[in-house]
């Protein structure tokens, strides 16, 4: 291998990537509040008792987890101007198909950990006179979201990772700027290294709390 | 506007080309990606600190990065350090690999953690050799625990597989992609490949939650 190596290149033109990691950062954040709330409602609707309801959400839950996440933004960004006549911004179109994505996935998150709510807690709330939504929000809601924690996390940062996936359809991300600076400098060695070490960077330590939340959950259930 | 999802029917043949090239890549790559994989985790619990550590740092390094920034590492990197030109088949394989080998190995180290250690010392006072440990005793049980989550991987690994559009590969999504930019029916044509991605990967979901309660009573008994 007879190839010198050049980190200094892409170190004198990190301003690009900087703003790349920033727009990341943002579609992060953004989409996984998206994803919390937008989750939470769907595990409630999925768990309906009326069909009408959960057949629809079963579907667009189901449908986002078993397609890729490429074609959910490839048809987002090609496809919602067309059938509903609306432009947005890039970056807010990134937002809501990423946090779509999340959301289908922290539903089902939500609704393991709901059904996971010993029936018993219910039936006191029942007895207390809590009316349903004093119950979703005094019982259900409380346990539900401190066991899906780890779960949440992790998704959070699949979605992290995800979000590098924008570049494709030319959204300024982190990754995006990663390419055009390997181009420019005929440097795709140093630059797409220095991008990957950016990603594990800020996803591990988050993985790491979630192995964290787990080992302690699971001493103390022994 | 009207739709003409007739459209989609004159590139059939097209479409069933990149399917093709998509499940080939995708049943490569898990059956490479598991055996990887096992090998990965039995390095992980092994004895010696060097081997555990080189095989934490990989398994956490594809695990904490995109795999879009993978794929571009292998395909524009690799041919560079290695000084030889890759076929884009082969970084595809070899991406693909050894994201699945991360992911599925931390499958493995959850399942190899519930064999029992007092299999592990009934072996030593059989006198197995740790070839024979490792194969007949560990391995089945490994596989049969890690079955439900494997499947997962696998599911994903197929989803992850439309990644391989972005550096040219000819699969479902790049053939769905091209056709949809010279048609100019991008909701005709991309909502099509969407469904046939769903179409394969949703029985696959459903089949992990059978597989799972199949296990469940197995190892009940």
């Amino acid at each position: 291998m007879n190839y010198s190596f050049d980190f200094a290149s892409v170190f004198r033109n990190f301003g690009p990537l900087w703003e790349g990691l920033w727009v990341t950062v943002q579609l992060t954040i953004a989409a996984n509040v998206i994803g919390l709330t937008l989750g939470f409602l769907l595990a409630l609707l999925v768990m309906s008792r009326w069909a009408v309801i959960r057949l629809p959400v079963t579907l667009f839950i189901e449908f986002f987890r078993c397609t890729p996440a490429i074609i959910q933004i490839v048809w987002f960004f090609y496809c919602v101007p067309m059938l509903f006549n609306v432009f947005l911004g890039s970056v807010t179109m990134g937002i809501m198909a990423l946090g779509l994505n999340l959301a289908a996935f922290n539903a089902e998150a939500y609704r393991a950990s709901i059904q996971a709510v010993p029936r018993e807690q219910l039936d006191a709330g029942i007895a207390l006179g809590l009316n349903p939504f004093q119950r979703i929000l005094y019982i259900v809601l409380p346990t539900a979201v401190r066991n899906s924690i780890p779960v949440l996390l992790t998704n959070g940062i699949g979605i992290f990772q995800q979000s590098a996936l924008v570049a494709i359809v030319a959204v300024q991300d982190l990754m995006y700027q990663g390419k055009t600076l390997a181009t420019q400098t005929y440097r795709p060695i140093e630059t797409f290294t220095i991008v990957a070490l950016v990603y594990f960077a800020l996803s591990f330590p988050v993985s790491q709390i979630v192995g964290y939340l787990e080992r302690r959950r699971e001493a103390m259930a022994s | 506007m009207s739709f003409n999802f007739a459209i989609v029917l004159k590139f059939q043949e097209a479409l069933l080309l990149g399917l093709w090239t998509t499940l080939k890549l995708t049943l490569i790559c898990i059956v490479l990606g598991c055996v990887l994989g096992f090998l990965l985790a039995l390095a992980r619990t092994s004895k010696r600190a060097m081997l555990r550590g080189v095989s934490g740092i990989y398994v956490e390094f594809f695990r904490g990065t995109p795999v879009l920034v993978q794929l571009f590492w292998i395909f524009f990197c690799l041919p560079l350090i290695l000084g030889v030109e890759l076929s884009n088949m082969a970084s595809g394989i070899i991406a693909l690999t050894l994201y699945m080998g991360a992911i599925s190995s931390e499958t493995f180290r959850a399942s190899l953690k519930s064999v029992g250690r007092e299999q592990l010392d009934a072996c030593v006072a059989l006198g197995l050799s740790p070839w024979v440990r490792t194969t007949s005793v560990v391995l089945p049980q490994a596989v049969l625990r890690a079955a439900p989550t494997l499947l997962s991987n696998c599911v994903s690994l197929f989803k992850e597989s439309a990644l391989v559009s972005a550096v040219g590969m000819a699969d479902l999504m790049f053939v769905g992609q091209n056709i949809s930019n010279n048609t100019a029916r991008p909701v005709e044509v991309l909502t099509v490949v969407a469904l046939i991605y769903f179409v394969i990967a949703f029985p696959l979901t459903r089949a992990v939650t059978v597989v799972e309660q199949r296990i469940l009573k197995r190892l009940a008994v």
